[in-house]
């Protein structure tokens, strides 16, 4: 996926012309553009942003204090600066307040796209990574006490989030509109994703102060818990509540010959909403030989009969199985709270 | 192998783990509180590899216990536990020991981002 570079210059003909002559580097970034520097600041919060460049001379919000803002809130996206007043005095004062380079215009589209490269290449300086996950990396950064920035971009959502870390320890995260501690559990909990490490730290305050480990663990739980963001953490107490919806949804199906499929359905919905991620309820007797070879397990080692299966095929299909004549499979995405799902057909 | 599975055994709620290779043979196993029935006794093996084919973990969920299934290079490890055992933390664990499991067979290919400059 291209890194997204923000261009912001309140002259519109100057933005239009620069996108255009940047078209042809699409392959290796998408130009995203904002008229002043209020709309950077939102463009900032709405995407991923992996490079901005600012016009200095700006209404509303000038160049210094757009880079003061992503200095202070962003410290991984790097600022380069363009004018058309230049002053030695002013590229001093850039370059001071963090700018990583400073151009005088007319800008040429390809000179700006030469250093937009440049700078993209530095934040992958330390290799890129892919199919490794987050655990096993995030030990080899705590064994061998790495000072990095970690991009990590989740491959089926294309979400994208930011680690910090310095001698093996978690300073602080970014994703989307979350920050730190909240940001961490996020991008801890992606299953699939692609790593590119820039070999330096721009964040010196830990706002996580925790464990890197005790962080992962609680990633892994709260999505096991299905309850990885706030806005859709289950509610304890409203369990007896779901019981009786299901109860009723299930009479209903089942008084209007509702077939076991509905009825499984009814029951995902009462109890997990729109988080079920379900794709796909069938019967499958292809699946009947694990099923059985599953029970006689569980038989061999007196665990009694078989409740439920959860199976990962290569971290792209997730599958609940559960035993019939033939197998009923329950087909959901990566998404999924596993735990609650198993909770819910074992019991 | 002993020293690589450690910290799983170590874990609450956790009865045992076996280790067999695709073609169904033992490779290890430790069940600390001695199982009723010797998994080298019997013989399921063969055709549970057979099922589990291009499977990267399973949870098998009985009514007493639970098995967690985990591909590793070598074959497929099976960890036996209880209700209560923690199970986000026991999937942790086995992030971190299968990659020592293939560095017993000398794949050390991901280590090489994490050397440091000279």
């Amino acid at each position: 996926m291209p890194s997204n570079v923000l261009i912001v210059d309140d002259d519109q003909e100057l933005l239009l012309v620069l996108k255009e002559g940047l078209n042809k580097y699409a392959d290796q970034f998408s130009v995203v553009l904002a008229g002043d520097g209020h709309v950077a600041v939102q463009k900032l919060e709405e995407m991923p942003i992996s490079l901005v460049v600012a016009d200095l001379k700006m209404p509303k919000m000038d160049g210094f204090s757009l880079l003061a803002y992503i200095s202070e809130n962003y410290p991984d996206v790097p600022v380069m600066i363009m004018t058309a007043y230049g002053t030695p005095r002013m590229e001093k004062l850039a370059r001071e307040s963090g700018a990583l380079a400073y151009m005088e215009k007319p800008v040429m589209a390809d000179d700006l796209a030469n250093q937009i490269i440049a700078s993209l290449n530095r934040q992958s300086e330390g290799g890129t990574l892919r199919g490794i996950s987050t655990g096993m990396f995030l030990q080899l950064i705590e064994m061998d006490q790495k000072t990095c920035t970690l991009r990590v971009t989740e491959k089926q959502s294309g979400h994208q989030g930011v680690l910090f870390f310095r001698d093996g320890a978690l300073l602080d995260a970014r994703t989307g509109h979350f920050k730190a501690i909240d940001a961490a559990y996020r991008i801890l909990s992606w299953d699939d994703v692609s790593l590119s490490i820039q070999d330096s730290c721009p964040v010196s305050k830990n706002t996580i102060n925790r464990d890197p480990q005790a962080v992962l663990m609680e990633a892994m739980r709260l999505k096991d818990e299905g309850a990885g963001s706030s806005e859709d953490q289950a509610d304890e107490t409203n369990d007896q509540a779901k019981q009786i919806k299901e109860e009723i949804i299930e009479e209903s199906l089942a008084e209007n010959g509702a077939s076991q499929i509905d009825i499984i359905r009814g029951r995902l919905e009462a109890n997990l909403g729109e988080r079920t991620g379900l794709q796909d309820i069938y019967q499958e007797s292809g699946l009947d030989d694990l099923v059985n070879a599953a029970h006689r397990l569980g038989t061999v080692f007196q665990a009694g009969p078989l409740k439920t299966a959860y199976i990962d095929r290569q971290g792209a299909e997730f599958q609940v199985l559960l035993p019939s004549n033939p197998t009923t499979v329950i087909s959901v995405s990566s998404r999924s709270p596993r735990e609650k799902l198993i909770g819910l057909f074992s019991s | 192998m002993d020293e690589v599975f450690r910290d799983i055994l170590d874990m609450d709620d956790i009865d045992g783990v076996v280790l067999v290779s695709f073609e169904g043979e033992i490779l290890f196993q430790k069940f600390p509180g001695q199982p009723d029935v010797s998994p080298e006794d019997v013989d399921i093996w063969p055709a549970l590899m057979d099922a589990l084919r291009d499977i990267r973990e399973a949870d098998f969920v009985y009514e007493d216990k639970r098995f967690y299934v985990r591909r590793t290079s070598l074959g497929y490890l099976f960890i036996l536990l209880g209700h209560f055992a923690q199970v986000a933390k026991l999937r942790l664990n086995c992030d971190v020991l299968l990659p020592s499991l293939e560095r017993k067979q000398g794949g050390k290919a991901k280590r090489r981002f994490f050397q440091r400059k000279k």
